[in-house]
């Protein structure tokens, strides 16, 4: 028991004090896993809330709007509703009537709803919500009703094919660029953190020539640096873990009041996971460079 | 002394060669026994091999052939992670001490019971007592570049002598040292030596090893080229009789 504690107490009062002897060098790493973290962080709440919106033009896109007349009566357009539902390529059919298009509509983020108030009458046409089972019978459905005299004309549907193609190619564009920009910071990051690392250890290698001398194990050397690179790692992950913590909320905020129809959100549960795999990388971060940093001396 | 080799030799080796990676021959088909309680001078010129033949006794290298045994272990076979328990068992001091400049004399002897992962509690009474032994009681909190060359060298002893090391190679110990200062550190060792600890001393300090009269390991271009109890620095026919 005394020698795990001994071993303990080593390891963190050496860390801390060589922490502090080469401030230079040791605020240099922070830096490094500052910044490499920062960026980590950024880039994947950025990558998420591109998923959050491909999500959910997914969900829209497979389902069209099929706009109704404001002529049409209502058990017209029940008996169009169940013509639909008996469609094999369609999973379901809802209605929207007219005034529920209007509540939908003021509950789009960022809409000042006075604006919609000052209109006056109700300028949206009800609506049968058609979803399909697979996207791409989406089209033939499209041209199907239109050939119904209960639809509106301008427009008929909301159908796009376009532009969910493009919004599909954005995101899986982004999600490779994402994934190597986060492969390469996380192999540049390791490597400068092992050099700044090594850099620390060379200006201490005459202590680890006298602990080798003395008989101390391969372990026993490695504990202190290693606790030191978690120290490192572990400053700069709570730097970068509080800027993106708490600056994650306001950036969405006024991402929403820019980017009106892009349908951002605040995702709470997603940021505490960010923040904890910042932390975690953080940790690892240090405790590999060190690893790494410190065998090339014990080799000798 | 060297005649009393019925037992078991504490150090042996065996046809020992060692080759650097850069071709430079260090030791050639080097043969040596070394009994428990032994107390032996190697000495010989620059570069004859010396300093080669410490650092494989510690492990520091390895023979490129030949077989050494130390302590009954044949270090070409010791595994790495051993390697540490060895090194508990041979205390080591060199001419540039090597003490780290930023701790006490304390800290600097403490150093070797903690990082080999002593008990705490028995650490202070027993750098207190190693400092005596080299005596340097009432300067525990002085650091190395506020002590003498001789000092210093004490300092490493007792670092050195902190495991009760049952071998104590010394590398040119008074190498940077003064005459007077010299003699202080040979009487520590000659202490060390009656205590029961086998000692090496690697050394160029003529006077010292003909006066002391032990036994004499003379090396030469990496070649033993005299082994003799009560010997002199140079060759009885070179000496004036």
């Amino acid at each position: 028991m005394h020698r795990l504690w001994n071993r303990v107490d080593f390891a963190f009062s050496s860390a801390w004090q060589n922490f502090w002897r080469n401030a230079a060098v040791s605020i240099a790493s922070v830096l490094i896993v500052w910044v490499v973290l920062l960026a980590l962080g950024s880039l994947l709440l950025v990558l998420h809330s591109l998923d959050q919106i491909v999500a959910l033009e997914k969900t829209k896109a497979s389902a069209i709007s099929v706009y109704l007349a404001d002529t049409t009566p209502l058990s017209s357009a029940m008996d169009f509703k169940l013509h639909l539902e008996s469609d094999p390529r369609v999973t379901a059919v809802s209605y929207v009537s007219k005034d529920q298009a209007m509540a939908r509509f003021r509950q789009l983020p960022a809409l000042d709803p006075s604006v919609i108030d000052t209109l006056g009458t109700n300028p949206l046409p009800a609506s049968l919500d058609v979803t399909v089972k697979d996207i791409r019978d989406l089209g033939a459905i499209d041209q199907a009703v239109r050939l119904s005299p209960l639809v509106d004309r301008s427009p008929a549907t909301n159908y796009e094919p376009n532009v969910i193609d493009k919004i599909i190619l954005l995101a899986r564009v982004a999600g490779i660029a994402g994934l190597v920009l986060i492969i390469g910071l996380t192999g540049l990051s390791v490597f400068i953190i092992m050099l700044t690392i090594r850099t620390a250890i060379y200006l201490r290698r005459k202590e680890i020539e006298v602990m080798k001398l003395v008989g101390a194990t391969d372990w026993f050397v490695r504990w202190p640096f290693i606790v030191e690179g978690l120290f490192v790692g572990v400053v700069g992950a709570v730097v970068a873990v509080l800027i993106v913590g708490f600056g994650y909320h306001p950036a969405v905020v006024n991402l929403q009041s820019v980017l009106i129809f892009v349908p951002l959100s605040f995702d709470q549960y997603y940021l505490r996971l960010v923040l904890a795999a910042m932390l975690g990388f953080g940790l690892l971060l240090g405790s590999v460079g060190s690893y790494l940093g410190v065998r090339r001396f014990l080799k000798q | 002394m060297a005649t009393v080799m019925s037992a078991v030799p504490q150090i042996s080796l065996q046809g020992v060669h060692k080759k650097y990676p850069n071709g430079t021959v260090a030791l050639r088909d080097v043969t040596l026994m070394i009994p428990k309680q032994d107390f032996v001078f190697l000495v010989g010129p620059s570069g004859a091999g010396k300093s080669t033949l410490v650092r494989l006794l510690i492990r520091e290298e390895k023979v490129t052939e030949g077989k050494i045994h130390v302590e009954g272990q044949d270090l070409s076979r010791l595994k790495r992670r051993h390697l540490p328990f060895l090194r508990r068992k041979i205390g080591m001091v060199f001419q540039d001490f090597k003490l780290l400049p930023n701790l006490t004399v304390f800290q600097n002897v403490a150093f070797a019971l903690r990082v080999t992962e002593g008990a705490l509690r028995h650490l202070k009474p027993k750098v207190e007592e190693v400092l005596s032994i080299v005596g340097l009681e009432g300067k525990e909190n002085k650091f190395p570049d506020q002590l003498s060359g001789g000092e210093q060298q004490r300092v490493a002893i007792a670092r050195a002598l902190v495991h009760d090391p049952r071998i104590f190679l010394a590398d040119e110990p008074t190498g940077n040292l003064d005459p007077a200062t010299s003699w202080e550190i040979i009487q520590l060792l000659l202490q060390i030596n009656a205590r029961g600890t086998t000692v090496l001393m690697a050394t160029h300090n003529r006077e010292i090893v003909d006066v002391m009269r032990r036994r004499v390991v003379a090396i030469e271009s990496g070649q033993i080229v005299r082994d003799e109890d009560a010997g002199g620095y140079h060759a009885p026919a070179l000496e004036s009789r």
